[in-house]
């Protein structure tokens, strides 16, 4: 891994802990309005991205999250998979708006992932549950869209790392 | 501001706790974490209970440090009881409330599932609040070490959040500084209709991100110019060492284990 990408990656989980915790400061258990998850559409435009993200999802678990041990294995778990997902159909798909789309959805399916935690931990029912998660996530995602195309336009994120 | 520097929750101390290697409570955590699952009774959550209670008692955290880790829970284990006590519809009706017909069943599995909760939001803020950070980036790091034959880059993962780390508070101060700064240019981040309010959150983005990559680029040159060469053959300020009490530790944690499986049927 080059110095650069290594040190990058870990100011993107840096800021997104910082933009956890002062934009707004819950975003945990079963309605999930956490801002920084807008960082996920970074993997769209880089998939160097990916280990930022997720330590980033990791550290805010790790040093925020009431429920630590199950957000840390299912919400790491619940990104790396999506994100996983995404590197894969970036492949094939090259416009910014389509992947975000589908990163988009894919992250929304997939929380079923935390809806499950929820459902192990505290015996949520698992169809209400991955309703209300999934909204809020949807909400998050589909309005980082317009901001991750306006962020890219000013800084370029495909070249930063 | 000021409660934002308080990265994560860890209290200082020289307790008991305190001085257990992070792996070993790693280790315990996670299998808390799993074996918890298995108290189907009185007697085993009875030793479980126990046994996290003392180990909170021996860690000499102030209680409101505690309970303050807990606030966020309070809501969801009230919410959580009650879902059961209104949905299980097992034994024997104990009293009509509001119409709703309450289940012995009902109120056992509601205290069950919120003392197992309550049980694991306990036990796993022990880590967080008796090990700093990068006493836990060390342990991961020295745990994942057998992935190295893979090429799994532990090392660099490690050094990526023992970085993130260290750049938290300084993001978190520039987050706010921007915010205070975009806000009395009359960015309104609070009210409004959504698509301004979305519009507004690009103003806080593009510097944020400006100056965090900034900074990357200056600490990956400042790191190159010192000669960083990526994991092979660095060595380490803080090593860590397994000491008679984690072997304690481990022998008491299978005790308590022991004594869940035998209570299970008390």
């Amino acid at each position: 891994m080059k110095t650069k990408t290594l040190v990058a990656n870990a100011l993107v989980a840096a800021l997104y802990i910082a933009v956890s915790a002062v934009i707004q400061p819950f975003g945990f258990t079963n309605v999930q309005f956490r801002v920084s998850e807008i960082f996920n559409h970074l993997v769209v435009f880089n998939k160097k991205f990916f280990f930022g993200i997720i330590f980033g999802v990791f550290l805010t678990n790790l040093m925020f999250s009431p429920m630590k041990a199950y957000d840390i294995i299912f919400g790491v778990a619940h990104s790396a998979i999506s994100l996983g997902i995404i590197i894969l159909l970036a492949k094939y798909i090259k416009n910014y708006l389509v992947l975000m789309t589908a990163n988009t959805l894919v992250f929304t399916f997939n929380m079923f992932i935390i809806a499950f935690e929820l459902k192990l931990a505290l015996g949520m029912p698992f169809l209400f549950t991955w309703l209300t998660t999934a909204a809020g996530e949807l909400v998050v995602l589909a309005v980082g869209i317009p901001i991750m195309l306006a962020l890219n336009k000013q800084v370029r994120l495909d070249r930063l790392i | 501001m000021n409660e934002y520097m308080i990265i994560g929750q860890y209290v200082p101390g020289n307790s008991f706790v305190h001085r257990i290697d992070p792996r070993t409570k790693i280790t315990i955590i996670f299998f808390f974490v799993i074996f918890v699952f298995f108290a189907n009774s009185v007697g085993s959550y009875g030793i479980l209970t126990a046994f996290a209670l003392i180990t909170t008692f021996i860690t000499r955290i102030p209680l409101k440090f505690i309970l303050k880790g807990l606030t966020p829970v309070w809501f969801l284990i009230i919410f959580t009881f009650s879902l059961h006590l209104i949905v299980t519809k097992d034994g024997t009706v104990l009293f009509n409330l509001f119409g709703w017909e309450i289940y012995s069943g009902g109120v056992i599995q509601g205290v069950a599932i919120s003392l197992r909760f309550f049980l694991l939001i306990l036990f796993t803020s022990l880590l967080t609040l008796t090990t700093t950070p990068i006493e836990i980036t060390d342990a991961i790091e020295d745990m994942l070490a057998p992935l190295n034959k893979i090429k799994f880059p532990v090392h660099e993962l490690a050094l990526m959040m023992s970085i993130s780390l260290r750049f938290i508070p300084t993001l978190m101060q520039e987050t706010e500084k921007i915010s205070k700064a975009q806000s009395s240019r009359g960015v309104d981040f609070r009210t409004g209709p959504l698509k301004e309010r979305i519009k507004a959150v690009v103003p806080l983005l593009v510097p944020l991100f400006v100056s965090a990559f900034k900074r990357a680029e200056e600490l990956a040159m400042a790191m190159e110019a010192r000669g960083y060469r990526g994991g092979e053959g660095r060595t380490k300020l803080r090593l860590l060492k397994i000491q008679s009490i984690d072997i304690w530790v481990y022998l008491l944690f299978t005790c308590v284990i022991i004594g869940l499986f035998l209570l299970r049927t008390y």
